[in-house]
């Protein structure tokens, strides 16, 4: 099925994608979440986690807090890795370095985490191999683990 | 009657021919290729050292040495595939990133998302059947996000999502900030199927819709799936299986044939469903399912499948394809598939055959099949069963 669009559906994409393009740079999601899971892939690395991460650029969005949402996150992270990716763009505040027992009643816990792991977002900035130090870059919010060929 | 000469398609050609002029010239060398009647006394440009480069090094690292022409080296790496011997190296994974980027920046790039966005719903619908939640789950080769759309909280909590070009993850954004959000909170980050940048025993479930039949290394991409996976998690997966565009496929091949005397492989080389299980297998996955589903789509010529085609970042990128597809020999392809295949109506189908596949990482949870000698009842029994009440009995 091969489809036509008429000029009036053409019309509103055009115009609608200027608006979204204008809302691309507040919707970017590099977030400390992300960082948590990434690793380095590089031949012959043998541990490439956890990346440093570097940034340049920072955004502060809110976020709808969801209690639940985090202390359910929380179990899968590796603790130590975010709060080292925290201290390096400087956005560690008052997160205690150790997970605590009976974190998931501390309201207060759960919302710093909550903002370190959802409201943080790193636009521009590097993703560092800790072995060989490859840097991946982010741009646009989008951390781009690709290969170059000689790499592979 | 269409017409003989688009505008599009000439277009089309000469950019492909300014690409790549001269790619074959040294290759065949004076011998009785097939492609050397169109390049032997004619002035071309030589090549960029990039193409032949890529080439020749794809040719040493199969240890093809007989690369008269490309296709018969793209035969026998077929023919390897079947016999597991080499490592694949059949697609050109940077042209197919620039393709898909290309499509992305189209201004039409929506109207061709209509069977990656079928099959998503097909793949999210069989991921909501599972009966658990999967708490982190991976969309691997993602494009713009098809199925984020048709995910809800109850089943994934975070999604990540990777695809190796950038333009297509920058539309999800745009879907996102326009009508379409996707409930669940989504992470995307940019990534090659075959090189996973994921933590080992990091993720519940990982789904895959469409995006592996252009992966090279599909037995290593399953493995560290397989890696990332934890136990007890999911793979599930869709991808195009050897009967997807037979029709086109043969009718090139008939018009080509007819035409320039030999025929180059111009539709992609497909997993069979029986070497995906084979694979799932060795890769560690147990509780295997596969299954087939047949997609026709009818358009009303062959023109217009291949544009569509083009528009949704499927056009070839194999490293044995042919730089020129003559207006004549397109003629006779969409005559000869008209012929062959086409409907009453005038239409001509396209068949997109599918491959469903879900398999688990083991856990000790899993059932695992019964001991020898530990049955319980025997077959033969049943013969000495009473027949069931009601029953209809043959007159």
């Amino acid at each position: 099925m091969h489809r036509a669009t008429t000029t009036g559906e053409r019309l509103y994409f055009r115009v609608a994608k200027n608006v979204g393009c204008m809302l691309l740079s507040f919707r970017t999601t590099m977030r400390l979440l992300t960082h948590n899971m990434l690793t380095s892939h590089v031949k012959g690395v043998t541990n490439g986690y956890p990346l440093k991460l570097q940034a340049e650029n920072i955004k502060v969005m809110s976020v709808d807090f969801n209690p639940e949402f985090v202390a359910r996150m929380i179990p899968k992270l590796e603790w130590q890795a975010l709060v080292q990716a925290a201290e390096s763009i400087g956005h560690l505040g008052d997160l205690p370095r150790e997970l605590m027992p009976e974190y998931e009643s501390n309201e207060e816990f759960l919302k710093m985490a909550h903002h370190v792991l959802m409201e943080v977002e790193v636009i521009e900035g590097n993703l560092e191999c800790p072995e060989t130090g490859r840097k991946f870059p982010i741009k646009n919010g989008i951390p781009n683990m690709l290969l170059n060929e000689d790499e592979v | 009657m269409e017409t003989l000469c688009q505008p599009r398609n000439v277009i089309y050609l000469m950019y492909r021919l300014r690409c790549r002029q001269g790619w074959f010239v040294k290759e065949t060398g004076g011998g009785a290729g097939v492609l050397n009647r169109y390049f032997s006394g004619q002035s071309y440009r030589t090549t960029q050292l990039g193409t032949r480069t890529n080439h020749t090094s794809w040719c040493v690292r199969n240890k093809t040495h007989e690369w008269k022409t490309p296709v018969s080296a793209a035969v026998r790496l077929m023919h390897a595939v079947r016999q597991g011997e080499t490592v694949m190296n059949v697609f050109d994974r940077k042209t197919k990133r620039k393709q898909k980027n290309w499509t992305a920046s189209r201004p039409d790039h929506e109207d061709f998302d209509y069977l990656r966005d079928e099959v998503a719903y097909r793949i999210a619908d069989r991921v909501c059947d599972v009966s658990r939640k999967f708490p982190v789950a991976l969309d691997l080769g993602c494009g713009k996000g098809y199925i984020s759309k048709y995910l809800n909280k109850d089943i994934v909590e975070t999604l990540y999502q990777c695809d190796t070009s950038e333009k297509m993850l920058e539309h999800y954004y745009f879907l996102q900030a326009t009508n379409r959000p996707s409930e669940v909170p989504t992470l995307t980050f940019q990534a090659d199927e075959e090189f996973l940048p994921c933590k080992d025993n990091s993720l519940d479930l990982v789904v895959s819709c469409l995006s592996l039949h252009w992966v090279n290394d599909l037995p290593g991409c399953l493995r560290q799936v397989w890696s990332a996976l934890k136990p007890d998690g999911c793979f599930i997966g869709v991808m195009f299986g050897g009967d997807t565009l037979f029709e086109l496929r043969c009718s090139l091949q008939l018009a080509e044939t007819e035409r320039e005397g030999g025929f180059a492989p111009h539709v992609s080389p497909f997993t069979d469903v029986r070497d995906l299980g084979n694979l799932l297998t060795r890769a560690g996955y147990t509780m295997l399912t596969m299954d087939m589903d047949d997609l026709t789509v009818n358009f009303p010529s062959m023109y217009e499948l291949m544009a569509d085609l083009q528009g949704m970042g499927e056009s070839n990128a194999s490293w044995a394809r042919k730089a020129i597809l003559h207006r004549d020999t397109m003629m006779a392809a969409a005559a000869v598939y008209k012929d062959m295949y086409g409907n009453e109506d005038g239409t001509v189908p396209a068949t997109f055959q599918l491959l469903y596949m879900i398999g688990w990482k083991p856990h000790k949870s899993q059932p695992k099949p019964a001991k020898r000698g530990s049955a319980t009842a025997s077959f033969g029994d049943l013969s000495s069963a009473p027949p069931q009440s009601g029953q209809n009995k043959p007159t």
